[in-house]
């Protein structure tokens, strides 16, 4: 796809991606929070509640347990690579001015990142818990992220192009083929993964290890890693509606953005709807699970490649 | 039973065995010289007897020895064995049994530990029940330690974990842990994710209630402290006590008071029971069953406060029948509340029942064999979810249950869904017994008077079927109008004991809902209360305010 022409636009785009992720991620995360009070038959929090949850920690004192810089860096880190990550999104089909200098690898390096960054505050914070946890989110990352490339993979292939536009937006849905409708499958079934959520989330896994990765960081520093996960969610919540569900081509962006916001929020109720259905799996069971999406995965593709 | 036994010790035992004597239908009493107390315990083992637990008691002033019970259950012909021997206080060593029963291994050290009678061959002589700091010497269940005693805590002590197998990490669990609902420490030997052992550090909040009620009050106040034990089976232990004492002295109490005692242990029942599942399914991340199992729990702590004025800790059992009697109003009123929650708790069962995740967490998870669990006696639903047919509603009935009618479900798949099985249809079989009991209910007193004292130095032992398994209350009658000696074996101690052989070779994922299975009373085990959070929240409140609240929660329910 052509490069965005006007600079400026670009970068207005920039920030209003980042604006609209920072606002909305934590009012998704409300929304989750909500659904799941509901099947629990509680009232539930205000929808921006996780944006109070944020601003309270943002006032409490960081304690340093360690002392050593990568405790310190990990949630700057994590933070930072989510924000590059929106801010190369051509969300609703508009690049920004930083698109065209990413492409699909970047954006799945920039994501693993994060995760990384993740791994890194844990290992440095030298808590068995954190340990335990860490090595959980790890094997989980392996297993997944794959499963996360071969979804865009799908695009590339299509438009045999890495430029993100392409990729997420260059194939009308009909071109996907069968292929495309077992990647949605795919997708949806990973969703909870990705979003680190029930039956996934046993990194932090509350009732064993008191939030894994996290247990040692507090206050400003916690309140990043938290802003970096429920950004991250909106991201996973995001990509399949970008993906597989064609823009209107109405000629007005705006049209096309609220649509998917909607349906987005769509995605975060049934990622409520399916935290409240489901205890949390134990690592093993949970590989075998990401083995069977990742081995259909990799058949779509072989699939799209051959046909 | 007596003769056989008799006869069986004498021809192994010859002169060790003193007397073998029947006092009431039930209890038959082994006295044997102390050489003889390992063979006999074997012997009584081996006649098809259960293991309960053992009692230490202080007899210096008398005779200068200290005493030592193991009982035992016949649990075929509703009988107990209790085996007793003394040793004087200057060589305070009798022979450990813990070799053959290994779940007499916390009772022995426990006496070790309050009252400084030593056991050789024991196979783990660590401090059990008192504090690290505690100073040596110091035996706070002998006569002549005054029961507030706080002496100087020794200096640099600490408990001194077992060694990790080779090759594993270890993970502490505790005091304070999500999965633990009360102070313990468990040390976790991991190897990666699979747990290679454990070393379990309890009792950190042991309160000495045996010895306050040994020491500062009397018969008539004990029930009320007895329910204090545990927060969630109170009745249990108050019906527990209040039969030991009622044996003990020959009392007869009004059929209608136990009626209603065992009408008050089932409505506990249920209670426990919805808890349990509630924190079972938190403790899998499984909220949902949490939430919707406490939303139907909290009818029957309404329908508590209307029966009783309180919403747990009922105080509805005395020495000699019971507190308050149930009036046709409110008889109609609790059908109406059980079959509410018969109806809810049939949704939740069918959800459960069927959905593949949970059997995923739970079946095949915290397995042991139904011959581990016969070894390590353990008891309760743990036990019938090994196959184990025992309920002591049914095998030594007491109160009513000789003339309600229910099933006692066993189940052979040796895993937590067992256990959780097994808890749901006994809530089921519980809400049954409740019917029966307002249905069969005689008329009558509710309460009969203690006229005469008590003889001391009378021994009783009673068993109740709490929630989570049998309590086992036994009872010496003193002569200050107090118990001499009171133990209480609460049902996780036995069960809590084999919880490190069914975590060995589990995901440390799987370690909350093993722990969980058992439905661990660690209070009940440390012999503390629990401070119930809605009571707790008062402190900040004046009571003026709080009886305002009281009454508006009252016309609301």
């Amino acid at each position: 796809m052509n490069p965005t022409p006007n600079l400026f636009v670009g970068i207005a785009q920039v920030v209003a991606n980042l604006v609209l992720f920072l606002a909305l991620a934590p009012l998704f995360d409300g929304i989750v929070r909500r659904v799941m009070a509901r099947v629990q038959s509680r009232k539930g929090p205000p929808l921006a509640q996780s944006f109070y949850d944020v601003l309270k920690l943002l006032g409490k004192e960081n304690i340093d347990s360690t002392g050593i810089l990568p405790f310190r860096l990990a949630p700057l880190v994590a933070f930072a690579s989510m924000l590059c990550v929106i801010a190369i999104l051509p969300v609703a089909g508009h690049a920004t001015a930083l698109t065209p200098y990413a492409d699909t690898i970047s954006l799945v390096y920039l994501l693993t990142l994060g995760g990384v960054a993740v791994l890194l505050g844990a290992f440095a914070s030298k808590n068995i818990y954190a340990l335990i946890g860490a090595s959980r989110e790890m094997t989980t990352m392996i297993m997944v992220e794959p499963i996360l490339f071969m979804i865009l993979l799908l695009g590339v292939l299509k438009t045999g192009s890495l430029d993100l536009t392409a990729v997420i937006y260059g194939t009308p849905s009909a071109e996907f083929g069968w292929p495309g409708i077992v990647m949605i499958v795919v997708s949806l079934f990973a969703l909870q993964a990705f979003v680190a959520r029930q039956p996934f989330d046993m990194a932090e896994a509350e009732q064993e290890l008191l939030g894994g990765p996290f247990i040692e960081y507090s206050g400003p520093n916690y309140a990043l890693f938290k802003y970096y996960m429920m950004l991250k969610q909106m991201f996973y919540a995001y990509l399949p509606i970008a993906m597989f569900v064609p823009l209107l081509k109405s000629g007005y962006f705006v049209l096309d953005l609220l649509l998917q916001v909607v349906l987005t929020a769509l995605v975060f109720l049934l990622i409520g709807l399916l935290s409240a259905t489901h205890p949390r799996y134990r690592i093993d069971q949970a590989i075998r699970y990401f083995a069977t999406l990742f081995v259909i995965a990799l058949a779509a593709i072989g699939a799209a490649v051959i046909f | 039973m007596r003769k056989e036994l008799e006869a069986k010790l004498i021809a192994r035992l010859r002169d060790d065995v003193v007397c073998v004597e029947k006092t009431d239908a039930r209890t038959i009493f082994v006295d044997v010289k102390r050489a003889g107390i390992r063979e006999a315990a074997k012997i009584i083992h081996g006649a098809g007897a259960r293991y309960l637990c053992s009692v230490g008691y202080d007899n210096i002033a008398r005779d200068g020895t200290l005493g030592m019970i193991h009982t035992f259950a016949l649990d075929d012909c509703n009988q107990f064995v209790c085996c007793r021997t003394t040793a004087p206080v200057g060589d305070p060593v009798i022979e450990s049994i813990t070799p053959d029963l290994p779940s007499a291994g916390w009772s022995e050290r426990e006496v070790t530990d309050l009252l400084g009678l030593r056991f050789a061959g024991h196979p783990k002589p660590k401090k059990l029940v008192l504090a690290d700091d505690w100073p040596d010497g110091i035996y706070p269940l002998r006569k002549d330690v005054p029961h507030d005693l706080v002496p100087k805590g020794a200096e640099d002590v600490a408990y001194e974990l077992d060694e990790a197998p080779p090759g594993t990490k270890i993970v502490p669990v505790g005091p304070f842990h999500p999965s633990l609902h009360e102070p313990e420490h468990f040390a976790v030997y991991v190897d990666g994710e699979t747990i290679k052992g454990c070393d379990y550090r309890g009792f950190m909040t042991h309160r000495g209630i045996e010895k306050l009620c040994q020491t500062q009050v009397s018969y008539n106040e004990v029930p009320f402290i007895a329910e204090r034990i545990c927060g969630i089976c109170g009745s249990v232990h108050a019906t527990a006590f209040s039969q030991a004492v009622e044996s003990a002295a020959g009392l007869v109490i009004p059929r209608r008071a136990e009626f209603i005692r065992t009408l008050m242990l089932e409505i506990e029942r249920i209670h426990s029971n919805l808890l349990w599942l509630g924190v079972a399914g938190h403790l899998i991340g499984f909220d949902t069953v949490f939430m919707q199992a406490w939303r139907v729990r909290e009818q029957i702590m309404w329908l508590c406060e209307r029966l009783t004025g309180n919403r747990k800790t009922y105080g509805m059992i005395l020495v000699g029948g019971v507190r308050r009697d149930i009036t046709p109003e409110i008889a109609e009123d609790i059908r109406n509340v059980v079959n509410k929650i018969e109806e809810e708790l049939m949704v939740i069962h069918r959800a459960i029942e069927k959905d593949t995740s949970i059997h995923k967490r739970t079946k095949g998870v915290g397995t042991i064999t139904r011959e581990q669990a016969l070894d390590w006696s353990l008891v309760g639903p743990v036990a019938r979810a090994r196959g184990i047919d025992i309920d002591a509603r049914r095998d030594h009935p007491y109160a009513a249950y000789d003339e309600v009618k229910f099933e006692v479900p066993v189940l052979d798949s040796c895993d937590v869904w067992a256990t959780l099985v097994i808890r749901v249809i006994e809530t089921f079989e519980a809400i049954k017994i409740i019917r029966q009991c307002l249905d069969k209910m005689p008329g009558g007193e509710i309460f009969v008077e203690m006229k005469d004292k008590i003889p001391a130095l009378r021994h009783a032992i009673t068993v109740v079927e709490a929630p989570r398994g049998e309590s086992v209350h036994y009872v010496i009658t003193g002569e200050e109008n107090r118990p001499e000696r009171w133990r209480v074996r609460a049902p996780t101690f036995p069960n809590l004991q084999a919880v490190p052989l069914m975590l060995l070779d589990e995901q440390f994922a799987d370690f909350p809902i093993v722990m969980g299975s058992i439905d661990p009373c660690f209070s009940c085990t440390d012999r503390v209360a629990v401070v119930d959070l809605q009571t707790g929240k008062s402190s900040s409140i004046s009571k003026a305010e709080l009886d305002a609240m009281s009454r508006k929660q009252q016309q609301r329910a």
